[in-house]
């Protein structure tokens, strides 16, 4: 350890090890300056974290600087991925009416620089294969893999089996018995370790090229191994990305873990100039294991000004028109299917009575659905939108967890602390290593493996086949979302003003709490005309099997089931001093009215109810069983995408197929999660309230009279575009090109570490979502369509700050629906556009929502109901 | 019974038949695979309650005899008995299970029909493995079986991960396969028409009368023990089976986890009197199950991913099972095998859920290792601490690097072969020129003479060139056509050897070329038609991707690979059989150089079928 602790001192007298290795170059203070370089490659590499908690975000967040169709195009020149469908898909669509003509028209017409329209839209009709095919890009056909072919030697075939491993089993969260790094030990230092204080050689760092370099630090490693296998310092950083590239996953993750140290539990001490260095020596030692003492260096390639070079015009968009043209008309020709849809004059409402409930749930498009049935089955309980949080922002920790989770949108820090507590006396647990149903997860002695797999080895044919055959049936000993422990209740409020040891506080004051519930309330526009009941429905998805689960779970609390908030929500607004504080403010909650806390829980079409103890009023039960109700509806309508779901009219076996689903270790999509998500709209519910959207929408309450100065709408647009943007392109790109955005099919994914999923023992972690979340996804840009004048919404977005990027470059699109006489105006840079719907476009309308999917598999344009409430 | 039996053995090739010719449709090929699970779960249930019934007898059934010529027989037979039942029951519960679990699980995957395919044909060379009466028939099921393994690791072909490790599983199982060849051959030579398991106890009872020689019965154990090794992932080859988990999960569940990995367990069983006859290869078995319980369960324990531990944790089990054999507890390892397939099958299925069980149920257990020092007190204080860790370190690169296992086969096995092939692709083409006219001239001298002992001497050369054309070939990256001729040229070398050897033998010999020249001929063609427009040497290593550009082309050039690699689908693999059964029974150092063509051969040949078949199309548009 000694030696390898004071490597910093070799550094200090490095005589010895200049002469053998840097021979030709000794000033080591050059031109290139390594910590500038890896910065600005760094922000190219995926930013997904360890996969417990998946937050969607814009996959090509480093280009958000650019326009889309230019970011789209300089991604792909590096990443060497595809940026639109392929052609033909476009051409398709517009023979099956969903790109209408006058979309086509409306895309030619703001894409075409003074070039003859009439010949430009025929050549749209021309077949090509080809042109959606990725362009030459630095990952694929860059100057390393040039030079790899040169020397006849695949140095990834060869490195990275090494530097996975490596990488793994340091990173490695819990999965291998022996961990390799010692507490707080850095990666450099446990390769070092490794390679020279063992009695067996460390593969391929024994080499004698190779060990000199080892004294040296990390920094001057990746100098000496540059300057012998690339010679030229201007192709350094170029080297250096297409090195990173060619593995982005693992790239990526050590770049996470070296900015946010606490986004893995274990901590682990890594850089990417540490895992550089490693791999460059690898490299090194392979390249003269191979080819000897003298071999062509990257700058001595004979057809090097041929191959895509980074100071070339590698960073220059190029974008393909024709496809850029169809991809614009047909997300025109969809986002007008609702513009079309709420300009039009809604069908006759029934006179608005009182509401006997009100339901607040998440602004999840797979809420969308639900909220339509559940007004539906009850005219009067009216339902709001809020980000699932419920703006409540907190580290939550329940009875079993092992460690506290933010339960808020990853922008968010939150600094709040909240404990699970138990009302019973605490029973002593059984010890779990123990509990023989989950024997097969555990690690053995090589005599017990032994005696359990002779013994109870055979029990598995059992289980299995039970599993297989019967999967209805509940996983024995894994708990299902939905079991609370009932005897439980947050801690909340706050007692002392002391924090914790690290530094959170400890519940909420009551001025916090009224300020949290306040705020959420006023966002909504929900400040007067309480219902007796009102009911905070937070959604969260149970699925086995499964390591993407949390990608399924609630995106507005980092990717956790949001059950917490909503406790926690009804606990403060049912609280007296909160009211008391919210009357002052002019928000006056009725003493007769109740908060209840629920969650739905995606995938099995269940809801549970919380913090239940006196008798269930007379609303709570009219809520429940009307709940039950737009359920199993809300069942049947997701069961039109399954091809293997029952394909009656049951909503009782619909019902039945979700549950099996949701616990089947076979079912590799226990739900189609925002598949289609398209729409986000911000406004009150009578806008939408007639209208079947498909699942397709993010619902946004909002209420534009009581917004004066465009506060609380710049309030609401921070969560929403990060949140329904982030999931919106993520699945657009990941569908787009599932295998370079996307992580590929899940049947062969293997779990590394507990940070990702990899194909295979030794592959690359795979970012992005799997094909199965995306198969049927239309990629579209969302469109937010805010009812509010224009500006008023401008005065919202000059107060979000960074996130108007966003908006400027088309990453969204954003409507203005002008209170009253619903004019419509599309946001642009340059400034406000009208939006003209033509006339002949008619909006096709449904009695109820059953009869409108009856029969349809694939995407339903936006239908007015006409009523037939059931 | 005898019904059953065949039943038993045809109805997965019926279903690969089915599943072949029927339109691709998920829902056809589910209800022929759940139709055919369910008749196969009849006719086993059947079968082992007929079997039960009559008091679980030895059963032997012959049902024709496939090819008979002066002394030798191939007959087509069946043998049932409690370790063929054991493994019966397991193939077809395991089977029936996945075939329910992919029904779901593959569900809109691209290669739905080519994932069922290959299963049905797997089962297929299963069944015949434990129902075969004998082993050249057992010979046939393991090429099965390795020829569906290679197709399912290979399964996603556009990525060269997979197919790198596919190659990789394909060179250990090939190599292991010399030992089964060989062995057939050589129980052949030693129990004559006796080689019939069902008389291979009997044969052993007699004390007084030993079945053979000493030498000759260790060499057969041998290798039979390295096939068994080989296809169970036992030392020193445990390091292919961890990175064979490339096809979907299921797949690495039945084959990996489950099934094939317990075929080699399933053939020492089968041949427990052959090799436990003599102490040397029970310490040989003992000490390989030993060695590789050492490693495989030191290198679990550093295993950071979860199939790479579960393939581990069943090595391991393997290796125990092997240890147990060799103190002959027969029923035990039955036992353990039943336990240890559906354990690992399991864990494999619920792989992905160790996420969320270790960390919402348990949290993360972060573990960790220690020398104990305590143990260390009588040592000098210096060396007390520094030694714990240059140990613990040492340990920790031997998991690691997992027992540095691939280095040492492949220093030791693959260098030496492809240096001396880089060395002859080096020579000048007029000296090779001139060493096939020399050979020519000779064997022209040899049939005008008509001597027979200077056949045997011609023999010599003849073989010793066959053997250099082969590892030509192996070590050929640059020209698929070569690499075509080679193996082509190899095979016929071989056969000429034969007949100059025996010249009886002609007509087995042109039995076998009537499998290989066809095959060559195919080869040749498709390859011209894949490359007329490419030229191969400038982008050697690139793959390209002809299973998705041209799928007609790249079958065509499968059934030639297959034929040319001697796979039971042409004439050529009996004629394997039958040329080495001709040569050896007077020659038996031939059985050497004809071994080493064929493993090199296959291998070879794979190579280029890998590169050209597999990969991505080339998306670039210029």
């Amino acid at each position: 350890m000694v030696m390898i602790d004071d490597y910093h001192r070799f550094v200090s007298l490095p005589v010895e090890v200049k002469n053998t290795v840097m021979t030709s170059h000794t000033d080591s203070a050059s031109g290139f300056d390594l910590d500038a370089s890896l910065d600005h490659l760094a922000h190219w590499l995926p930013s997904q974290g360890p996969i417990k908690d998946f937050i969607h975000h814009n996959t090509l967040h480093a280009f958000q600087h650019l326009s889309f169709h230019d970011g789209i195009s300089v991604a792909s020149k590096l990443f060497g991925a595809r940026s639109y469908l392929p052609m033909a898909d476009y051409q398709k669509l517009f023979q099956q009416g969903r790109i209408t003509p006058a979309a086509l028209d409306w895309s030619i017409a703001h894409n075409n620089d003074g070039d003859n329209s009439a010949t430009l839209r025929q050549s749209l009709f021309i077949e090509d294969k080809h042109s959606h095919y990725p362009p030459l890009s630095l990952a694929n056909h860059g100057i390393r893999s040039a030079w790899m072919s040169h020397l006849e030697t695949d140095l990834n075939a060869l490195v990275h089996p090494v530097l996975f491993r490596l990488l793994s089993n340091y990173l490695d969260q819990g999965i291998s018995r022996w961990a390799l790094p010692k507490n707080g030990e850095r990666f450099w230092d446990c390769v070092l370790r490794l390679a020279q204080n063992s009695l067996l050689p460390l593969y391929p760092f024994h080499i004698a090229v190779i060990r000199p370099l080892l004294k040296l630090t990390p920094e001057q490693v990746i100098a000496s191994c540059l300057q012998q296998m690339v010679g030229d310092e201007a192709l350094y950083e170029q080297y250096l990305l297409e090195v990173l590239l060619s593995h982005p996953g693992w790239s990526g993750m050590v770049r996470i873990v070296e900015t946010q140290p606490n986004a893995l539990l274990a901590r682990r001490l890594i850089s990417l100039k540490e895992m550089l260095a490693v791999e460059l020596l690898c490299e090194l030692a392979f390249v003269h294991k191979r080819k000897g003492e003298q071999f062509l260096t990257v700058t001595q390639l004979p057809n090097l000004a041929k191959t895509p070079l980074l100071t070339g015009d590698v960073l220059t968009p190029k974008v393909p028109l024709k496809l850029k043209i169809w991809h614009e008309a047909m997300e025109w020709a969809l986002h007008t299917e609702l513009l079309a849809a709420i300009t039009r004059p809604t069908p006759a409402t029934p006179e608005k009575t009182s509401p006997q409930a009100q339901a607040l749930f998440c602004i999840d498009d797979r809420e969308c659905s639900l909220r339509r049935y559940l007004e539906a089955a009850h005219p009067s309980i009216e339902t709001f939108g809020a980000a699932g949080f419920f703006g409540i922002d907190f580290l939550y920790q329940g009875l079993d967890d092992a460690y506290p989770v933010a339960q808020c949108p990853a922008v968010i820090t939150p600094k709040h602390l909240v404990t699970e507590h138990d009302d019973q006396p605490p029973v002593a647990k059984k010890p779990q290593t123990e509990q023989l149903s989950k024997l097969h997860f555990n690690a053995h002695s090589l005599w017990r493996g032994w005696l359990y797999t002779q013994t109870l080895g055979l029990g598995y044919a059992v289980r299995m086949a039970w599993n297989v055959f019967n999967p209805t049936s509940q996983i024995p000993g894994v708990k299902t979302l939905s079991e609370v422990e009932a005897h439980s209740h947050l801690h909340l409020l706050r007692e002392s003003d002391e924090p914790t040891s690290d530094g959170h506080l400890l519940g909420f004051s009551l001025t916090e709490m009224a300020d949290k519930i306040g705020g959420l309330l006023r966002n909504i526009g929900l400040t007067h005309n309480f219902a007796p009941l009102v009911v905070v429905v937070a959604h969260g998805s149970s699925s086995v099997n499964n390591p993407h689960f949390a990608a399924y779970d609630c995106g507005a609390c980092s990717g956790k089931p949001g059950a917490p908030n909503a406790r926690a929500f009804a606990w403060m607004a049912n609280h007296a001093g909160v009211r008391e504080i919210l009357r002052e403010r002019g928000i006056d909650i009725p003493d007769s009215t109740q908060f209840v806390p629920a969650l739905h829980n995606t995938s099995r079409d269940e809801i549970s109810y919380f913090d239940q103890t006196d008798a269930e009023s007379y609303q709570l039960s009219e809520f429940k069983s009307a709940m039950q109700h737009a359920l199993q509806r809300n069942a049947r309508e997701r069961c039109r995408w399954f091809e293997l779901g029952p394909q009656s009219h049951s909503n009782q076996e619909a019902h039945q197929h979700v549950l099996a689903r949701s616990s089947s270790i076979f079912e590799p999509r226990p739900e189609l999660n925002h598949s289609n998500n398209l729409y986000c709209i911000i406004g009150r519910r009578d806008l939408t309230r007639h209208l079947f959207m498909d699942r397709r929408a993010f619902l946004h309450s909002y209420h534009p009279d009581t917004d004066a100065d465009g506060e609380i709408l710049s309030k609401i647009l921070s969560a929403v575009i990060p949140v329904c943007g982030g999931i919106n392109l993520e699945y657009l790109f990941s569908r787009i090109d599932n295998s370079v955005y996307g992580a590929g099919t899940k049947l062969p994914h293997n779990v590394i570490g507990l940070l990702g999923v990899a194909n295979g023992v030794e592959g690359d972690l795979r970012t992005g979502l799997p094909s199965q979340m995306i198969e049927v996804h239309e990629p579209s840009r969302l469109l937010i369509v805010i009812e509010q004048s224009r500006a008023l919404i401008d005065n919202a977005i000059s107060k979000i700050g960074g996130l108007k990027e966003w908006l400027d470059n088309d990453w969204i699109r954003l409507a203005s629906c002008e209170p009253n006489h619903h004019g419509l105006f599309l946001y642009r840079k340059t400034g406000w556009e009208v939006i003209e719907i033509p006339n002949d476009l008619s909006v096709p309308s449904g009695k109820q929502s059953e009869s409108i999917i009856v029969g349809k598999t694939t995407t339903i344009p936006v239908h007015q109901l006409t009523g037939g409430q059931a | 019974m005898n019904g059953l039996l065949i039943a038993c053995q045809l109805l997965p090739l019926l279903g690969l038949l089915l599943i072949m010719t029927s339109n691709g449709s998920e829902k056809t090929i589910t209800t022929i695979s759940v139709w055919l699970s369910r008749a196969m779960g009849l006719s086993v249930a059947s079968l082992l309650a007929l079997w039960a019934v009559s008091g679980f007898p030895q059963y032997e059934y012959q049902w024709f005899t496939l090819y008979q010529q002066d002394d030798y027989s191939f007959p087509i037979l069946f043998y049932l008995d409690k370790v063929g039942a054991a493994y019966l029951f397991c193939v077809w519960t395991i089977f029936a299970i996945i075939v329910k679990y992919c029904r779901v699980y593959l569900h809109r995957e691209q290669g739905y029909k080519r994932f069922f395919q290959t299963i049905f044909g797997f089962v297929f060379g299963l069944n015949l493995i434990v129902l075969s009466g004998s082993i050249d028939m057992l010979f046939a099921g393991w090429e099965i079986v390795g020829i569906s393994s290679f197709l399912l690791i290979a399964f996603y072909r556009h990525r060269p991960q997979p197919v790198r490790n596919a190659l990789r599983a394909y060179t250990i199982y090939r190599f292991c396969d010399v030992g089964l060849l060989l062995g057939a051959w050589m129980s052949h030579l030693l129990f004559h028409e006796s080689q019939h398991f069902s008389e291979l106890a009997s044969l052993f009872q007699n004390p007084e009368f030993e079945p053979s020689g000493y030498a000759a019965l260790s060499l057969l154990s041998w290798l039979i023990i390295l096939a068994a090794s080989g296809k169970s992932a036992q030392f020193p080859f445990s390091f292919w089976l961890p990175r064979a988990m490339e096809g979907p999960t299921p797949s690495s569940a039945i084959f990996y986890g489950a099934l094939s990995i317990h075929l080699g367990v399933f053939l020492l069983l089968r041949t427990l009197p052959i090799w436990s006859y003599q102490l040397l290869p029970r310490v040989m078995v003992f000490s390989i199950g030993l060695l590789t319980v050492i490693v495989a369960s030191l290198s679990e324990k550093t295993q950071s991913n979860i199939k790479g531990q579960v393939a581990y944790a069943s090595i391991t089990q393997v290796g125990l099972m092997f240890i147990e054999l060799s103190l002959g507890l027969e029923s035990l390892v039955l036992l353990h095998f039943m336990g240890n397939a559906f354990l690992r099958c399991y864990q494999l299925l619920v792989s992905p859920s160790i996420v969320a069980h270790l960390l919402r149920v348990e949290g993360a257990v972060d573990s960790d290792f220690y020398v104990k020092t305590s143990h260390l007190e009588f040592l000098p204080i210096s060396i007390r601490d520094s030694l714990p860790e240059v140990l613990q370190n040492t340990l920790y690169v031997f998991a690691l690097q997992e027992g540095h296992l691939e280095r040492l086969v492949r220093n030791i096995l693959w260098e030496p072969l492809k240096r001396i092939g880089q060395t002859l692709n080096r020579i000048n083409v007029w000296l090779k020129a001139l060493v096939g006219l020399a050979l020519i001239g000779l064997v022209a001298v040899v049939m005008a003479t008509g001597n027979i002992d200077g056949n045997t001497y011609a023999a010599i050369p003849v073989s010793f060139c066959m053997v250099l054309v082969s590892l030509s070939a192996f070590s050929q990256k640059r020209s698929p056509f070569k690499v075509w001729n080679g193996v082509a040229l190899s095979s016929s070398l071989a056969g000429i050897a034969v007949w100059l050897m025996n010249p009886q033998a002609l007509n087995d010999v042109l039995l076998f070329l009537t499998g290989i020249i066809p095959a060559w001929l195919l080869g040749i063609w498709v390859l011209s038609r894949i490359l007329k427009q490419d030229n191969f040497a400038e982008n050697p290593f690139i793959y390209r991707a002809v299973a998705e550009t041209h799928p007609g082309l790249s079958l065509l050039l499968f059934l030639s690979f297959l034929g040319l690699v001697g796979f039971p689908i042409t004439p050529a693999f009996l004629g394997e059989d039958l040329l080495l059964s001709h040569a050896s029974s007077h020659h038996p150092w031939f059985a050497a150089p004809i071994t080493i063509a064929f493993v090199v051969n296959g291998i070879a040949i794979a190579r280029v079928f890998l590169r050209l078949c597999m990969g991505r199309p080339s998306e670039v548009c210029n």
